[in-house]
Formats: structure tokens, sequence, C-alpha cells
């Protein structure tokens, strides 16, 4: 009889948490779309116009780096998301360059856009290369 | 108003003072040390998709952004 009423119990504070998890991570996901819209909110004015167009059409836009005037393409993502093309608009590799601090992936390519347009040299020192 | 924009895990956080207002002049100036002291970059918007970073506190950028200190990843 004990056991049974263990069962039971064990069984209620089980469900309790499984319930407690799952609105937490609703909870989650709500901030985390919530937080994706406003960076892209907050991407959008510092683009070009040419920018704005490709990312609408393609969910990327092209960067001239400011020290070298290598053309990159910055993609929507966080990580890895930035090519680095010849002058043909053939990728030569990728890049990756994120800030600290779990953004999403509109600050992430506005963080990118301004660091290579303003400062490639010193961004790039500190970025990842694959190819 | 113009505002300084810290990028966050929320998207953004922004404040917004009044340029004529001393003391809140003052306190955004603040801010800015203080977030460029903790490795943040900041940056004005100009015209064109084109952005300039800023050294220093500038009191008549309409909007300035702080970004992260970048990493590889």
């Amino acid at each position: 009889m004990i056991w049974a009423e263990l069962c039971i119990e064990l069984s209620v504070a089980l469900m309790a948490g499984a319930v407690v998890m799952i609105a937490i991570m609703a909870g989650d996901a709500g901030d985390s779309s919530q937080a994706d819209k406003k960076a892209l909110a907050l991407l959008r004015p510092w683009l070009s116009p040419e920018q704005a167009q490709q990312y609408d059409s393609r969910k990327h836009f092209e960067v001239i780096g400011s020290d070298t005037g290598t053309r990159y393409r910055i993609r929507h993502g966080y990580m890895m998301n930035i090519d680095q093309l010849d002058s043909a608009g053939n990728k030569v590799c990728a890049w990756c360059l994120v800030p600290v601090g779990n953004l999403a992936a509109g600050d992430c390519m506005l963080a990118q856009k301004i660091a290579l347009e303003t400062f490639e040299s010193k961004a790039l020192a500190v970025a990842n290369r694959g190819c | 108003m113009a505002t300084q924009v810290v990028m966050d895990h929320t998207g953004d956080s922004r404040h917004r003072f009044d340029p004529a207002d001393a003391a809140a002049v003052a306190e955004a100036e603040e801010r800015f040390k203080m977030l460029t002291g903790f490795g943040f970059t900041a940056a004005k918007r100009l015209s064109e998709g084109k952005s300039e970073v800023l050294k220093s506190f500038d009191p008549t950028a309409e909007e300035t952004l702080f970004i992260p200190r970048l990493k590889g990843g």
C-alpha cells in the first residue's frame, strides 16, 4: 500500500517536473524568437539599399573590406557564415567571426558587417579561417 | 533624443537621453566609457549603409551602437 502511494506521488512529481520543463523551454523559444526579430529590425537600417535588396532576395549581402578591398558575402547565420569572394564572385574561403554573448543572427551579421567595413584586418586577426 | 543601443541576448537594450540635458549626457558618456572599457566597439551610422567606429563619446550622434568583443568561432 505504501509502495503504491509512493509510486503515485513519484509519478505526480515527475509529471509536474515535465510540465515545468516544457513551460521553461517554451518561454526560451519565445524569447529567442523575439530576440531574432529585434536583431533583424536593428540590422535593417544599417544596410545600404543594395545590401538590403540582396538580403531580402537571397538571405545574404556583400560587404567590401576596409583595408584590402576584398569582397565578402555575409550569409544569414551565426557562425562560419562569412564567405571571402574572388573577383569573379567565387568563394575562396570562409571566416568565423562572432561577437561574444550568444547573440541573435541579425546582431551577429551587423557586427560582422561593421567589423569588415571599418576594421577588417583587426577583425580577421581574431577570426578563424576555414576553406 | 539620442539613443545608445547595446547588443545583447535579447536583441538589444536601448538607453535614450536628451543631448540638451547635461546630466543625461554625462551619464551617457559614462556608459560609453564603461562599455568600451569592457571591450565593446562603439559605432555610429552614416548614410547609405556606411558606419564609423567611435573612439570617444560623440554627444551629437543620434544613435550609437555597441557591439560586444569579437572572437573566432
